[in-house]
């Protein structure tokens, strides 16, 4: 049972290791930056921002 | 078709190499229309099967002759064309299309994709038959037997392909959120399905574990498959129909890393006070607690984007749906996480409460946002306007207001069950005698919201047929500088 | 998060993550799980599904039955399941250990069956439910099961399982039901769901 409970809290240890670490390795390679450009892709020339993009049909 | 080069000014000098929104929209025109009409269509054979099993609860001498019928296969049945039917074959749709425009992209696979359509409808119809004729595999969300589920397989296999390749061939940088999302949801789902099968249909599991294994799934079916296309299809519409970038990309980040992190391990919430180890459930439980930050963070961005912007609700279908739908997600999540503490589950577990709260998150959240998505597809890649603005109320106010009539009934019914339950003295047919007049609220909610059902197919059989006012572009309302009516070409 | 592998890497990371926690280890923790041996009547409990049992309890799955009814005790002080009288002590993984798959349910429009052989130990009254709930249970939204029955209004011929119709529920009296092999297999399940024997994590 105890070999259990070593495996239970060590898989959570790893878990929590690993993802503070991605995400330190994510800040520092630079991922969370330039995160405006990304939520602006979607519009363009076509559709720009300010344009409303959906209405009722006129019937 | 030809007219439309015509009427659309030819891309500026330096775009020339770029696709334009029509060349996307008309590349995924055939493979979306094909997987939103089966949608439809499942939506139609599933909320019958839903009424069949409705009535039967408060009255269960209706139609009791008919074995094939009986609630225990009505009901799985209900659930299959909902879930593998209209949910899953909306979302496809929403997410194929979602994919094109984000990375500017043609939709690959020309022939093979829309040959998913039909094989995806030919499996579920197999799955439904297979329910109702007595081979349910009985183990819930899952009830399609596996030789007739391996073809979903195929299916997604394609999809991921096709997801995989426009991602390679995408033009920017950047991802846009609903991009990440989406690539979680197309990678989730067979991994979940797949080890699905595996656990509960070969020794991998034996006995209790099985149990685990379902709920693992089932759960995560809701969290990572059907949540992800909604949201991806929110952070996309409500944007887009407003015309103002989402509130904070940060937010988004730490939205989507959080629900990948948390939402899996939430799933032993519905064993609790069930036979499994005591530390499963409380990871379950605590799993569902720390979905409150996905969730506020969620809610938060999409709150603050919105903010200033609500009176387009009034002008805009799609808003109406989605911004209902995102709501309601909100909602069902802060529901589901009290749900799984142990107080609250003791009087809510095996109740209507609990199917209140299902429908709360499986329709009011996740089907009002494909409605919204389906509203802002559909005319874009058929080139054609909805053709009345009175059956789209219909079916909006028939479904929102059929939506809250269900939740609010049922929910009362199960918590007030619950507690009769929990209370040795009440004999249990009581309890049965007391929820049935909930159950007759359950089905008169369930006409309403067929109704809207209806409303919504024959507004799409119509749209199919381009019975709306010719669209020459992709943008249905005013250009700058022009004025209104102008942007809606030939037709009335 | 522009690199799709970053992405992809982890997508597959965190739904491992989860199914080792959530089924792996609990499967590790439980795949040795024995029956226990009741030494004075020389039974291993639970005893599995033999015969008549094991066809009864594809029946119950076909019928849907667990879209209704539990198979799942709660412990004292966590609901009143048992004093309700459901069973003598909460339902453990060591229960399920011959239920491929288990049938748990998580809808009590009726009652729980766990231990439903113990509770209703009469074939009898079984097949009187069956065909028409509100026969033995008034005011019961249980669908009846009619099609799993032959219904004969003749004391000529009948065999030892037929069960007398109540008049006031005779279509024409008098009746009798005589159950089809579906419903003998069916309720020989039923009548096998008895969990009231002792486990040493359950005192």
């Amino acid at each position: 049972m105890a070999a259990f409970y070593i495996a239970l809290w060590g898989l959570a240890a790893l878990l929590g290791a690993t993802a503070v670490g991605a995400l330190v390795w994510a800040i520092r390679r630079g991922e969370f930056e330039q995160l405006r450009e990304a939520s602006m892709s979607i519009f363009d020339d076509e559709e720009p921002v300010g344009e409303v993009t959906d209405r009722f049909p006129r019937n | 078709m030809a007219s439309t080069a015509e009427t659309i000014p030819p891309p500026a000098p330096e775009e020339r190499e770029r696709l334009t929104r029509i060349q996307i929209d008309r590349s995924c025109r055939q493979t979306v229309v094909w997987y939103y009409a089966s949608a439809v269509f499942w939506l139609l054979a599933g909320s019958a099967l839903a009424l069949i099993a409705s009535i039967k609860m408060h009255s269960p001498e209706f139609l009791a002759d008919q074995e094939w019928l009986t609630f225990g296969r009505a009901r799985p049945a209900h659930l299959a064309a909902m879930i593998y039917g209209w949910g899953s074959m909306a979302g496809v749709g929403t997410l194929l299309w979602l994919q094109a425009r984000l990375t500017r992209t043609r939709l690959p696979f020309p022939t093979l994709l829309p040959a998913t359509a039909v094989i995806w409808n030919l499996t579920v119809a197999f799955g439904m038959i297979a329910i109702l004729a007595g081979y349910s595999t009985s183990i819930e969300w899952i009830e399609i037997p596996p030789a007739t589920a391996v073809l979903f397989g195929f299916c997604i296999a394609v999809i991921i392909a096709a997801s995989v390749r426009m991602f390679r061939q995408r033009e920017s940088k950047h991802t846009y959120v609903s991009q990440w999302y989406l690539f979680g949801a197309i990678f989730w789902f067979p991994l979940l399905y797949v080890s699905a099968q595996i656990f509960l249909h070969t020794p991998a599991a034996a006995g209790a574990v099985k149990a685990a294994a379902n709920w693992w799934f089932a759960h995560n079916v809701l969290g990572l498959w059907f949540t992800p296309i909604g949201l991806a299809t929110v952070y996309y519409l409500i944007p887009k129909v407003i015309g103002r970038p989402v509130h904070s990309y940060h937010l988004s980040l730490l939205g989507f890393w959080t629900l990948a992190i948390f939402y899996n391990w939430a799933g032993t919430h519905h064993l609790i006070g069930g036979p499994l180890p005591a530390w499963l459930i409380t990871v379950g439980i605590v799993g569902s607690m720390m979905m409150f930050v996905p969730v506020v963070t969620v809610a938060v961005n999409h709150h603050l984007t919105m903010v200033g912007h609500f009176h387009y609700l009034k002008h805009s279908p799609t808003l109406r749906f989605v911004v209902y739908g995102a709501m309601c997600y909100t909602a069902v999540s802060f529901q589901g996480s009290l749900q799984s503490l142990r107080s609250v589950n003791e009087v809510s577990h095996f109740t209507h409460y609990t199917i209140a709260h299902a429908h709360l998150g499986v329709y009011a959240f996740f089907t009002m946002v494909m409605f919204g998505a389906i509203y802002y597809v559909a005319p874009r890649l058929l080139n054609a306007e909805w053709h009345s603005a009175g059956w789209i109320r219909a079916h909006f106010w028939s479904t929102a207001v059929g939506m809250a009539v269900y939740w609010l009934g049922l929910t009362w019914a199960g918590w007030e069950q619950g507690r009769m339950m929990n209370d040795p003295r009440v004999p249990f047919l009581d309890i049965v005698k007391f929820t049935v007049p909930w159950l007759w609220s359950r089905s008169a909610a369930g006409v309403l919201m067929t109704i809207g059902h209806l409303s919504f197919a024959w507004l799409f059989w119509n749209i199919l047929r381009q019975r709306g006012a010719y669209l020459p572009g992709p943008t249905l309302l005013v250009r700058k500088g022009e004025p209104a009516g102008a942007a809606a070409g030939g037709g009335e | 998060m522009n690199r799709a592998w970053m992405l992809a890497l982890g997508v597959f990371a965190t739904i491992v993550a989860s199914v080792t926690g959530l089924v792996l280890l609990p499967d590790r923790q439980l795949r040795a799980t024995q029956p226990v041996v009741d030494e004075d009547r020389g039974v291993t409990l639970p005893a599995g599904y033999f015969g008549d049992a094991e066809a009864g309890r594809k029946v119950y799955m076909d019928l849907g039955c667990i879209y209704c009814h539990t198979q799942q005790v709660r412990p004292e002080g966590f609901g009143a399941d048992i004093e309700r009288g459901w069973g003598m002590r909460r339902s453990v993984a060591r229960d399920y250990i011959y239920d491929e798959p288990p049938l748990m349910g998580t809808m009590r429009t009726g009652p729980d069956l766990m231990n439903i052989g113990a509770r209703q130990p009469s074939a009898q009254w079984h097949y009187l439910h069956l065909y028409q709930p509100r026969i033995t249970s008034p005011g019961s939204i249980m669908p009846p099961h009619r099609f799993l029955f032959e219904v004969r209004h003749s004391a000529e011929g009948l065999p030892e399982d037929a069960v007398r119709v109540p008049d006031e529920f005779a279509r024409r009296k008098p009746e009798w039901i005589v159950p089809r092999d579906r419903a003998r297999w069916l309720v020989a399940y039923l009548l096998s769901l008895d969990h009231n024997y002792e486990v040493p994590e359950a005192r």
